[in-house]
């Protein structure tokens, strides 16, 4: 068993219902006692500490405020094994790279909930001096320590922390003096995890929700955000909306109200401003038929999530463009990536850099927007009825209910995720890309598509079939995995020399 | 000229595949263990979040003549570390180990991430980015030397 799961789960039949108080008081003595760190969190502290915090370190605040002035603000990812690296690479970050936000990812063994590995990651890299781990291992160092790194930095904070596992690393890093939360319930355990199921995800992440919006009844609005971004492997706008959608639903009844939405890059001008632009107006319309009119919810878009290429000058062109379509697409942040993309974990430096790439890239697209565009209007439309169509039935599986819906809808194949690890999921939907660089889907798999939308989806993928002479079968999809990260020699090479040769 | 082992002997030899540790970058295993089935080698597919042991209890459970490890998120050092003794330990003393990815936590020449891996004992180190009919040509060449009794074609 390769994951370890909640102990506290079966309490209730699953729903969406907001937690009661006095359950929920119950859910966080037992919660903070699984690590001795948890002893360290202290709510009623926490709470002045951030009421304390001026409020351009407070990322709520600061996702409205930019959104009402629309901005596109910058924000990288990064966390290494120790609290002496971590401040480093976060005030380099914040300085060299003029990080509008300023992030902390947890390590993969945080991630999982199993924090003896990571004391010993901690202790490998001390002994070594370079980091062993791929975050920061927060629930480790604990509230105190934790918090020297928002003293270090002048900017807000965001976890980082891609798990389904969310409970105790969110209890530590709120209570330190981190705003934001990245992580939510059906993107998370659908790309992230294998064998937990849906039902656990979705209580781990009602439970962090409910975390928010306990602060938020004591005056402190704290940021939630949605990774849309799922597998990071050719996600179709479409997918990505129906679980933003699905998860800001959960959050909302939990009383959240201040959630972000992060979709992937699809590396196409025209649909990620359609995606953009469709995710946000998607959330409000499914938010107001629940009857939450007051949620904010903006929208990050994220560099390229697939593979990259292994030359810098390649990615720095995918990481400035990623600035443009951010910008353009009206997103209210971008969150960054680096030149060393192809080879892991970049260094604080190269970091920085990206963030600047990105930010001078921004600062070109002025105010330039595509509305009117006949292309971006259809491409919306089609999103729409894309989205619509799945998320109406999953909450039909429900009977209303987010929470239900989901479960049922996941077992079904109604709710599917490309290339996801998770068993949870049929895993059956396979993207491409066509012919003219949109994502397209090329198989279904169990989703309730509308025939018309996959009719066009298909006549789309054809026509790149037959352009470059392969069979219309999963070929196109595995290539669409690759592309990005072939060499230009192969994507776009001098095209005159064979006739210049005879 | 290199010996290499004939196609239609690829269904005899079982290979096992996986992400090892904490690690939930599925989707080059995934392209990799479709073309080693297309190639027409018999395929232990374990996934992602694949601990140490349960390659190895796979291993002996098929009788595997290789196991392929594949880790994408940096920590594969932590992770890898100690793979080939539990291999001994289990009595798979000669198992083929390959491994592959993004290895280690920043950017390090290849050759150090290869030197490490190798030294781990493992008996190739692919890079990120290797594309599967390379994969493919190795495990040909080194099963081909295997069946002349040495450890691997370039041994």
């Amino acid at each position: 068993m390769a994951e370890v799961l909640s102990p506290d789960s079966v309490a209730s039949p699953l729903s969406e219902i907001r937690i009661p108080d006095d359950e929920f008081a119950r859910m966080r003595k037992e919660n903070l006692a699984r690590w001795p760190t948890g002893a360290g969190v202290d709510f009623d502290a926490a709470v002045d500490y951030h009421k304390n915090l001026p409020m351009h370190k407070r990322l709520a605040w600061v996702m409205r405020r930019a959104d009402a002035e629309g901005r596109t603000l910058t924000q990288p990812r990064g966390g290494f094994g120790t609290l002496e690296m971590q401040r480093e690479l976060m005030t380099t970050l914040d300085r060299e790279g003029l990080a509008d936000i300023v992030p902390t990812t947890t390590d993969s063994y945080t991630r999982n909930e199993r924090w003896e590995q990571a004391q010993h990651g901690i202790e490998e890299s001390k002994r070594l001096g370079r980091s062993m781990l791929n975050g920061f291992p927060m629930v480790n160092y604990g509230v105190e320590d934790t918090r020297r790194l928002i003293e270090a930095i002048d900017k807000p904070a965001v976890m980082l922390t891609g798990t389904a596992m969310p409970r105790l690393t969110g209890e530590v890093g709120y209570a330190a003096g981190y705003s934001g939360y990245l992580g939510s319930a059906i993107a998370y355990t659908l790309s992230y995890t294998k064998e937990i199921p849906i039902e656990i995800g979705i209580r781990n992440y009602q439970y962090l929700d409910r975390l928010a919006s306990m602060y938020l009844e004591h005056g402190v609005e704290q940021h939630r955000r949605q990774p849309g971004f799922l597998t990071g492997t050719n996600i179709p706008p479409c997918i990505a909306i129906v679980t933003a959608v699905l998860d800001v639903l959960l959050a909302a009844a939990q009383g959240v109200r201040n959630y972000g939405l992060e979709l992937g890059q699809t590396l196409h001008l025209i649909q990620d401003a359609a995606a953009i632009r469709v995710c946000r107006e998607m959330c409000q319309e499914y938010l107001t038929r629940k009857g939450y009119v007051d949620a904010f919810t903006p929208v990050t878009s994220l560099h390229w999530m697939g593979a990259w290429p292994h030359d810098d000058a390649q990615s720095a062109a995918i990481v400035a463009y990623g600035g443009t379509l951010a910008a353009v697409g009206g997103a209210v942040s971008v969150t960054t990536k680096s030149l060393h993309e192809a080879f892991g974990i970049p260094t604080p430096e190269a970091n920085a850099e990206g963030l600047r790439v990105t930010r001078m890239a921004i600062y070109m697209a002025r105010s330039i927007k595509l509305d009117g565009l006949p292309e971006y209007e259809r491409e919306k439309e089609v999103i729409r009825k894309e989205v619509r169509a799945v998320v109406d039935k999953v909450l039909e599986m429900g009977d209303g209910d987010a929470a239900v819906g989901t479960v049922r809808a996941c077992e079904a194949g109604v709710l599917d995720i490309p290339w996801s690890p998770s068993r949870s999921v049929k895993g059956r939907i396979l993207p491409a890309r066509d012919a003219d660089g949109y994502l397209r889907i090329l198989n279904p798999g169990d989703m309730p598509f509308p025939k018309e939308v996959l009719d066009y989806h298909e006549e789309r993928l054809r026509k790149r079939a037959e352009k470059d002479g392969m069979p219309y079968d999963h070929e196109l999809a595995v290539s669409s995995v690759y592309e990005i990260s072939e060499p230009l020699q192969a994507l776009a090479p001098f095209p005159y020399v064979q006739e210049a040769a005879e | 000229m290199t010996e290499t082992l004939d196609p239609s002997k690829r269904q005899d030899i079982t290979l096992v595949t996986g992400v090892i540790g904490s690690d939930t970058h599925i989707v080059g295993n995934r392209i990799l263990s479709m073309a080693l089935e297309e190639a027409g080698y018999s395929i232990v597919i374990l996934g992602a979040l694949t601990p140490a042991d349960e390659f190895i209890k796979a291993a002996i459970e098929t009788a595997a003549d290789g196991i392929m490890v594949s880790s994408l998120y940096g920590q594969g050092e932590l992770d890898c570390r100690g793979f080939r003794e539990l291999c001994v330990e289990a009595g798979l003393d000669d198992i083929l180990l390959y491994v592959g990815g993004n290895l280690v936590v920043g950017k390090t020449p290849w050759e150090v991430v290869e030197k490490r891996f190798l030294d781990m004992g493992f008996d190739r180190a692919f890079p990120p980015g290797t594309r599967t009919p390379e994969v493919v040509e190795a495990l040909d060449r080194d099963f081909a030397a295997r069946a002349r009794g040495k450890r691997t074609a370039d041994s």
